[in-house]
């Protein structure tokens, strides 16, 4: 742990104070945000009410009654679920391959593999709604959002895994290899042990990152599989007047995300280096 | 399809991504250095700090368009409203109220003009991805030789320049990957365009895409083999970065 060695007594009052501010000041807005959605519409708007009013669960009741809210949620958590088990069932051996088995074209296809993640998805959304709907008949279904949500994913998920794989000594591997051990056996017995907290940490991430998408899963789905993200999308449109509905629609989406990364946050501070620390 | 509205759209991504990374690299940093360190509270500070990160962008920019930006309703119109009460009691004082009513009022920005709006954007975005910098910035800074630098301060170095010739270049890989990263979702920034520049000419390359496809498919590929093109430049451009380091 670095710590400083020389602080004045001035010091070491000031810059506990200042990273508590700056911390207050980047929670703000979320603060801000449930903090509103006890407000009703009207009363959100109005300054005298900014910081007393009398707190209601109108918001949430409205939200629950207008809203199947749960049926929502629950799509989010088996897509985002499902699809990030897929990427890392594609993503450890892909890694796996890569990291011990590295040809010399392999940190290019890593990149090429990470710039696919810059082609704007727009460009692709006639194809993929033709494609799905006409053609596969697969449209607004579990199956097709998992498989979106996974393949955009795995890039990073892929990049990540190499990058953990990398400090993996390969003497290890190999003298698995020796012993006669299989390729699967290597990967269950001693790679997924070893890495464990890597994996971990971008099981993690991608699951944030598959919750929060909203291009694709707000395009390829209208009810049967819609995610939180269509309610957000469902609710944004009018400005202004309804800020009170907005923020508890928001709040209960965002609140189990945040939930689990404040629960899992150490895991995600250990991991998440992308082998940025040699 | 229009050419200024392409060459537009061009720069208004650049301008939107390295903005974004200029910010949150420098932020990242000096965050990073400021809770490095022992102090109470400090898992309480860490977790309010990355919260930010895992708010969907579609609440994000809905959020700070509306509550935060707004220039009547949200809680810029209100702060702005009340420095103007607060300067205009100011002018009632006897002499020194001469000096206040050179000040003029303060006038509520709108954010949702076509150059505001852009600022807007990345105003949220970098409230967004700092904290995703901070994270790699602190797990490298705790990597850091400590012995290294008792060394630099039994010689007689400073602070600042301990900062700037030991901490900055033991960062570099960490910031090479917060660019990489970053540039990498930046690129295809859509939600928060599409909610803060409803209908406005703030446009960037998917969001021009995006328009396209609604009413000429033949130009949105167009436009998408392009982005595709300039997606690939900008990876050969990060595996010279990044990539030569990756394999050692």
């Amino acid at each position: 742990m670095a710590t400083v060695t020389e602080t004045s007594r001035l010091g070491n009052l000031i810059w506990p104070v200042l990273a508590w501010a700056v911390a207050i000041v980047f929670f703000f807005p979320i603060f801000w945000m449930v903090f509103t959605s006890f407000k009703t519409d009207a009363d959100a708007v109005k300054p005298e009410f900014l910081w007393t009013f009398t707190p209601t669960l109108e918001n949430y009741v409205n939200m629950a009654r207008d809203y199947d809210y749960w049926r929502f949620a629950t799509n989010s958590v088996i897509t985002s679920t499902f699809a990030t088990t897929l990427a890392l069932i594609v993503g450890v051996p892909a890694a796996y391959a890569m990291a011990f088995d590295p040809s010399k074209r392999t940190k290019d296809i890593l990149v090429w593999m990470l710039s696919t993640k810059m082609l704007p998805a727009a460009a692709v959304l006639y194809p993929m709604t033709f494609l799905t709907k006409n053609i596969l008949g697969i449209y607004d279904t579990h199956f097709l959002v998992i498989v979106v949500l996974c393949l955009i994913n795995l890039p990073i998920v892929i990049w990540m895994l190499f990058t953990y794989f990398k400090e993996i000594p390969k003497e290890i591997i190999e003298a698995g290899k020796m012993d006669g051990v299989s390729t699967w056996g290597e990967i269950k017995d001693i790679l997924i042990p070893l890495a464990w907290g890597g994996i971990a940490s971008t099981a993690l991430l991608t699951f944030i990152f598959c919750w929060n998408e909203a291009y694709w899963t707000v395009r390829l789905t209208t009810i049967d599989a819609a995610t939180l993200s269509k309610l957000i999308e469902g609710n944004r449109a009018p400005e202004g007047l309804f800020f009170g509905r907005l923020s508890a629609v928001s709040t209960a989406a965002v609140a189990p995300i945040i939930i689990l990364g404040w629960f899992c946050q150490k895991q995600l501070v250990q991991g998440l280096t992308f082998g940025a620390v040699k | 399809m229009d050419a200024k509205d392409f060459w537009f759209a061009i720069q208004n991504s650049l301008f939107i991504v390295c903005s974004i990374l200029i910010l949150t690299v420098i932020l990242g940093l000096a965050i990073a250095v400021l809770i490095n360190r022992n102090f109470p509270g400090r898992g309480i500070v860490r977790v309010l700090l990355i919260s930010p990160f895992f708010v969907m962008p579609a609440v994000n920019a809905v959020l700070w368009i509306n509550m935060i930006l707004d220039p009547v309703l949200g809680l810029q119109g209100l702060a702005v409203g009340g420095v103007n009460t607060i300067l205009d009691g100011l002018r009632d004082f006897p002499i020194l109220g001469h000096f206040f009513s050179l000040w003029p009022q303060l006038e509520p920005i709108s954010f949702r003009a076509t150059q505001t709006s852009s600022y807007a954007v990345i105003m949220m975005v970098t409230w967004q991805w700092t904290p995703f910098a901070v994270l790699i910035f602190m797990t490298s800074l705790q990597s850091e030789d400590e012995s290294q630098k008792e060394a630099a301060t039994l010689d007689g170095a400073s602070a600042w320049s301990k900062f700037i010739n030991l901490t900055v270049p033991h960062l570099a890989r960490p910031i090479a990957i917060v660019v990489m990263i970053q540039s990498i979702f930046h690129l295809s920034l859509y939600a928060e365009i599409e909610i803060v520049s409803r209908g406005n000419g703030n446009k960037n390359l998917p969001y021009l895409i995006g328009e396209f496809t609604s009413n000429n498919i033949g130009a949105a590929s167009a436009t998408g083999i392009f982005a595709v093109i300039l997606a690939n430049i900008v990876a050969i451009f990060l595996l010279r970065m990044v990539g030569k380091s990756l394999m050692d």
